[in-house]
This record gives C-alpha cells, structure tokens and sequence, in this order.
C-alpha cells in the first residue's frame, strides 16, 4: 500500500511540477523518489531516521536510505482513517495507545508487510526513546541488526570523539552489508555540498525575516524533517536555491501572503489534516520558524568529516538539558519579530512536553504570548477539532489584544 | 575512607554507589512519594512516567533536606526533563547529570569510564576530598561483597517452598539500596543464617511459582498479592530487584572507572539499553534456572521503554507456552484492588 501511494504521489507531483515548478514539490517529489528507490530489489536498503541521522554518511555510499517514521506517517495526510485501521493493528497485539502514533503507525505498516526490506536499521538515541526502541523491534522482525547511534547530552572532546567513533564503526557495517568499500575523500566531497547546500538554507532563514512573510511557513518547518534526507546530494542546495528565488521573487512583486502576526512552531506539525492551516489562513498569521527549521548546526570541517557530523548531531536543540533547546528558541524570537510561540504537544512525546512549563517560563519572562495547543501527529482519535479551534482562536485574541 | 559527608540521592541503577561510597557520601536510592499527587503535573507533564513524577513531586513538596545532593542519568526521556525542571524549580546544594550511554558497547564502555572520571573528580569537590585510588578500590570491594549477599540469598530461591519469602527478599534489597546500610547488612546475614539453615530437602508442597519482570518498584505490593494467593515469588528481575545485585565489579582491574564502566553497563541491562530479544533471553533462562510456572510482566505507566518491549515479551512468551500476565501499574499501586483481582485470576489459571 506504501508503495502505491508513494508511485501514485510521485506521478501527481511531476504532473503538478510540469505546471508549476515550485521548489516545495520538488522536495516531496524527491521524498517519495527515495521512498521507491528503497522498494528496489537491486539496491541494498538501509532504514534511518532522516532527521536525525548524519545523512552525508549515507550519501557517501550507493544505498537506499528508507525513514520508517516518515515514510509510514505520510499516510495520514493521504487519510488519516486508513492510518487509525493500521494502527489498530498494533494495538490488536499490545501496543499501547499511550505510546506515540508515530511508531504505532510504523508498526503496523510493517506489521501489514507495507515496508521495503530493511538490509541495515541506523537510528538514533534522540530525539526520543521510542524511534530507537522501533528501531529494534523492526530489525528483530527482519533478523538484521539495529544500530543506535548514540548521543550524549554534552558537548566535549570525549563526546564528539564518541560520536565519531561510532560513525566510523557503522561506516565498517555498511561496508560489510553492502559490499562497498568505503571512500574518505566521497564523504568529504557530501559534506561539502551538504555545505553548501547549508549557505543556500541561510538565505531562505534570512527572507524568512522579513514582514510580510515571503514564505508559507509550513514546508518550511517540513523542510526541517524532510530536508536533512536529501543532505550530501547535490539536489538539496539547488531546491534551497529555488526557494530563495522564489521568495525574493514574491518580495520584489509585493506577493507576500497578508500577514497580521507572526509565530514560533515549537515541536511537530501534525501530519493528519487539521484546521489549523484554515484558521492561520483566516486570521493572517504565518508561521515564520520552526526550532528545528533553524540553521543551528554551522558548517562543517570537511577534514574532519567524522568529528564534524558527530558534532552536527551533539548541536541538535532536542539533544542534551533543556538549556540548549532554550538557547535556539531565544535567539529565534531574538531575530524573527514575533507575536506568539506555538508549542505543538502530542501526548506521547514526553521529552518535549515536559519542557512545556520550562519553556512558558521563559517566554513569559520575554512577555510572548505562548500556547500549548494539545493534538496528535497521526491518530485521529486523540485530535479534536473544535478543541483545536478553541485553543486558536484565544491564542489569536491574545496576540490581537497586544496589537 | 573519609568520615560520612551525608546522603547522596541517586535514582537509576546505572550510577555506581561505589563512587558515592568512595567520596564519603553514603548513597541513597530515592523512592520518591508514597501516595499519587498532581504536584508534577503543572511542571513535568501529567503523561509522565509516576517515578518521576513522584520524585519530583516528593523534591517540591518536601523539600530536599533529606540529601546533601544528587546523581541524575541520562536514563531515560524523562530522566532527562526530570533533570531540567530540578534545576530550575528545586535549590539544591549538589546535581549532577552522569552520562550513562545508551550502548553497551566497548566505545560506550570507554566514554562511561571518562564520564565516571569526571563524576569522581566533581562529587570530590563536592565531598571536599579527592577520591583516592585505594578509597574506590575499597568501595567497590565492600559494595560487591553487599550484592555478593543478595545473590547468594536469591541463588537459594531455587527450591520450593521457599527459605525466604520473595517479598522478604525484595524488601531486603530496597533497604539496601535505601542506603539503610548497617541494619539491612544484619538483616541479610541473618536471611543468610536462616536460608542456609534450613532443610531444604523437607518441607511440604511444592507451591506455583512466579516471577515478576520489570522496572523500578520501591514497595512489595504485587509480592504480597501474589502470595496472598498461596503462590510465591523466587525471583524479581526489576531495576530495584536482583539485576540491581547481580554486577560484580572486577576488584583488580588496572583501571577502576574502567571496571566499573564495564560492570555497570554489563548485562544484565533493563529496556533502556536492552533489545527486546535479549530482555525475552534473560526472562526465558530466568523462567528455567528458579523453575518458574509463570511470568508477570509489570510495567510503569508511561513509560516507553517498557511498553515498546511488552507485545515482543508477550509473543514470545506465548510461543514458548509460559503463561504470561501483563499488569501496569502507577508506581503507587492506586488500583491495587484491580491488580490483585488480575493477579488472583493469573494464579488460579496456574493452578488449574
């Protein structure tokens, strides 16, 4: 069923592209063109995290990379009815409903024989003990062995020696279960052009700065979790590239979408429908960064290929005390002009939501108006939509209120 | 070894007493509250494990007189937060955040030793005397020769009836790692006497025996459930049960972070580090070596590291043909009615 919808995505895309040449279809297209390249029967399939793995060291090797998370919770944007029946599934043998839909969508995809064959499972220890609890569950399913790269909370010389050293490791592991031998200077040259890619991604963040808003803030927080897949490859400066055109382009033509207040996403954005798109679009408020969106990582010494995308891991807001998640949201508020921050809370997300009160209390010491708006990614059980109207609409009132 | 500096409060069986010990603090595993509150819930998040919600509700609302400091890990999601809202929310006069890997590999082993280094060096100055060479070595010496009792005791639970009563046993070891030291040391070589005592090859019927698999407890409430019934429990694979005793640091090793980093990170790991599979290996030979009839699977509420386990532990429990029964529970046994009418089912099942 994956690899129907994924086929039938791909073709409407490329359709709509033809038409419409847009960056934002670009990257989906590219999304569900990995996606595919995974149901291949001549490539070797590594499953990771997108996210959250250093995806310049996949790119350095001629594999299919495959996001279980990703490519499962795409589902529910298709229809999120399907996705609770797969759900379900997972559920019919234990898994509870306090565990994150993300997995229990994962699980029953997998459980349905939706997924590709998996010839090595990467992960990550964050953002969240689940992914890399899945992680194992699914390599047990295809007797393959499950990697967790792990992450310590700080950053020191013994940790990113650490990091490093497990990179290099699955580095020999890859080798081993694709028959590739590895290459140092192919690495450096992905780490370059992920690089560059990253200059490009500056300008966006840049624009983004400007009022009116030149860009619909969503792909631009989808970006943050799609976009790392395609990091190492040539294709993601020139659809950051595209972007930034189009944006200035919107710019200089005065086409900017009307925008009355500007907000911070902190966390998810569903990927089940919601009305939250229809309400922003109402009231005029755009959503201008997300903390993931934001370019916290810096370049990359590409001498150092190991230690450099062990440090782009140990930089991660979600990755150690709750310090470092604070110190990225102030410095987007610092630079961003906003009215409002938004955090999205999924229940089972429990490292995010208990940093909920901590982050309240910051942004009422910024005197920020700041809302903790309740949902689900993916479980349409568990997402109200007049409750998430209610919340909205207040939110909006306050900021209005401030004017 | 330097005079006692008070109690050093740690809350997750990875972090090694033996440096605690070794820097004069006596180390003291924390319970947290007793009964439910909703004091973390405004500041934590209500969907949290009750663990930590129930320390940190004990910290806010108690205070944290009791310790003189405390060791957190980066255990789990919500050790992590538990962590961050500590420091802005409760003074104290000592924290610190020991990076416990998510590996048990040997490059997790290296960076847990180096980690461990740093600990020392910091819960020194904190104590205000370096920790010597020969004061870890001393310290991990009495600590192994601590758990070294425990096993023993659980090794003899391989009889039926048993010599000590499971919930006997347990309590035992949560006195232990209460940091209840001297009485507890007492206690264990009088359960020692008293096991070793005893006719093993007398005594009455055989009873059902089960074995309770899971996380942290810090009351013997489904113990006593189970043996209200008639059943009895040889053996607790818990954090607070006998994985807590089954470590044995190397007393010779050149390097005694090392060592320790090896023992600690060592099987027998809970579901943080663990694959399922290898949680099911270590039940399965448990199930074998205290002859056990069936298993209890207990998992705190909301926490994630147990529940992604559980339908795996369930499968192949199921496969094998051991009866398995699957109880969360709150940490505080609010539903304890519900649990023992669960429980009571389960034994008769066995029995029949």
């Amino acid at each position: 069923m994956l690899k129907k919808y994924y086929t039938e995505m791909k073709s409407g895309l490329e359709t709509a592209y033809q038409q419409k040449p847009r960056a934002s279809i670009q990257m989906t297209i590219q999304l569900a063109s990995i996606f595919l390249e995974a149901y291949r029967a001549d490539k070797n399939v590594i499953w990771t995290s997108f996210y959250s793995f250093p995806m310049e060291l996949l790119a350095a090797f001629d594999v299919a990379p495959f996001d279980f998370e990703i490519a499962a919770n795409l589902l529910p944007t298709f229809n999120a009815d399907v996705a609770v029946e797969i759900m379900n599934k997972a559920e019919e043998v234990g898994y509870s409903t306090d565990i994150c839909s993300y997995h229990r969508l994962a699980v029953g995809c997998d459980m349905l024989d939706y997924m590709p064959r998996a010839d090595l499972l990467l992960s990550s220890s964050y953002f969240c003990d689940g992914k890399s609890k899945t992680n194992k569950i699914l390599a047990d399913r295809y007797g393959r062995e499950a990697i967790s790269l792990d992450i310590p909370n700080k950053i020191s010389r013994e940790s990113v020696d650490y990091v490093a050293d497990q990179l290099r490791r699955i580095v020999g592991k890859i080798e081993e279960v694709t028959g590739q031998k590895f290459n140092l200077e192919r690495l450096r040259e992905c780490i370059h052009v992920s690089n560059r890619a990253r200059r490009a991604y500056g300008q966006l963040a840049d624009l983004q700065k400007v009022s009116p808003y030149p860009y619909i803030g969503v792909p631009v927080i989808n970006m943050s979790i799609f976009g790392n897949m395609l990091a190492g490859r040539e294709i993601q400066e020139q659809i950051y590239l595209d972007m930034v055109e189009e944006s200035r382009k919107k710019i200089m033509e005065g086409k900017p979408a009307p925008e009355k207040y500007r907000v911070l996403w902190l966390a998810w954005f569903p990927v089940q429908p919601t009305v939250i798109n229809q309400i922003f679009r109402k009231n005029g408020v755009t959503i201008v960064m997300g903390e993931l969106a934001r370019n916290y990582w810096g370049q990359m010494d590409e001498s150092l290929p190991f230690e450099s995308l062990a440090l782009w891991s140990l930089r991660n807001p979600y990755v150690g005390a709750i310090e470092q998640r604070l110190k990225g949201i102030n410095e987007i508020i610092d630079e961003y002009n906003l009215d409002g921050v938004v955090h999205f809370s999924t229940d089972a997300c429990r490292h995010s939501c208990a940093a909920q009160k901590l982050i309240g209390d910051v942004m009422k010491e910024r005197d920020i108006p700041y809302l903790v708006l309740d949902g689900d990614m993916s479980d349409k059980r568990k997402y109200s939509p007049e409750r998430t109207e209610m919340l909205l609409e207040n939110f909006i009132g306050i900021m209005a209120g401030r004017k | 070894m330097p005079e006692s500096k008070g109690r050093m409060g740690y809350f997750c069986s990875l972090v090694p007493t033996e440096i605690i010990i070794a820097a004069g603090f006596k180390p003291v595993w924390v319970k947290g509250k007793a009964e439910m509150t909703a004091t973390a819930d405004a500041r934590l998040y209500p969907n949290m494990c009750p663990y930590i919600k129930s320390l940190f509700a004990d910290a806010v609302e108690d205070g944290e007189a009791e310790f003189d400091g405390l060791v957190f890990t980066r255990s789990c999601d919500g050790a992590r937060r538990l962590y961050d809202a500590w420091k802005a929310y409760i003074p104290s006069k000592f924290h610190y955040m020991l990076e416990a890997p998510k590996n048990a590999d040997d490059l997790a082993v290296t960076y847990y030793a180096s980690q461990l280094r740093d600990f020392a060096d910091r819960i020194g100055k904190a104590s205000g005397s370096e920790i010597t060479g020969p004061d870890l070595k001393k310290a991990i010496k009495e600590a192994n020769k601590a758990r070294g009792k425990m096993r023993d005791l659980y090794s003899r639970q391989k009889v039926s009836p048993l010599l000590v009563a499971g919930s006997e046993l347990f309590s035992l070891g949560l006195e232990l790692l209460h940091g209840d030291g001297d009485d507890a040391a007492d206690s264990t070589s009088a359960l020692q006497k008293k096991a070793a005592g005893s006719d093993v090859s007398a005594k009455g019927r055989k009873k059902i025996r089960i074995m309770i698999c899971g996380n942290v407890m810090s009351r013997p409430d489904i113990f006593q459930m189970i043996e209200d019934t008639g059943a009895e429990v040889p053996v607790a694979d818990l954090c607070t049960g006998l994985r807590s005793f089954e470590r044995i640091v190397d007393e010779k090793g050149s390097d005694p972070f090392m060592s320790l980093a090896q023992a600690y990170l060592g099987a027998p790991r809970c579901s943080r580090t663990a694959a399922p599979a290898e949680t099911y290996n270590r039940i399965s030979d448990n199930v074998m070596r205290y002859a056990v009839n069936g298993v209890i699977l207990t998992a705190l509420k909301f926490c994630d590291q147990q529940l992604y386990d559980i339908p795996y532990l369930l499968k192949r429990l199921n496969e094998d043909g051991t009866p398995v029964l699957f109880v969360e529970n709150d940490y505080v046994f609010t539903d304890r009615d519900r649990i023992k009418t669960r429980i009571e089912a389960f034994v008769e099942m066995l029995a029949s």
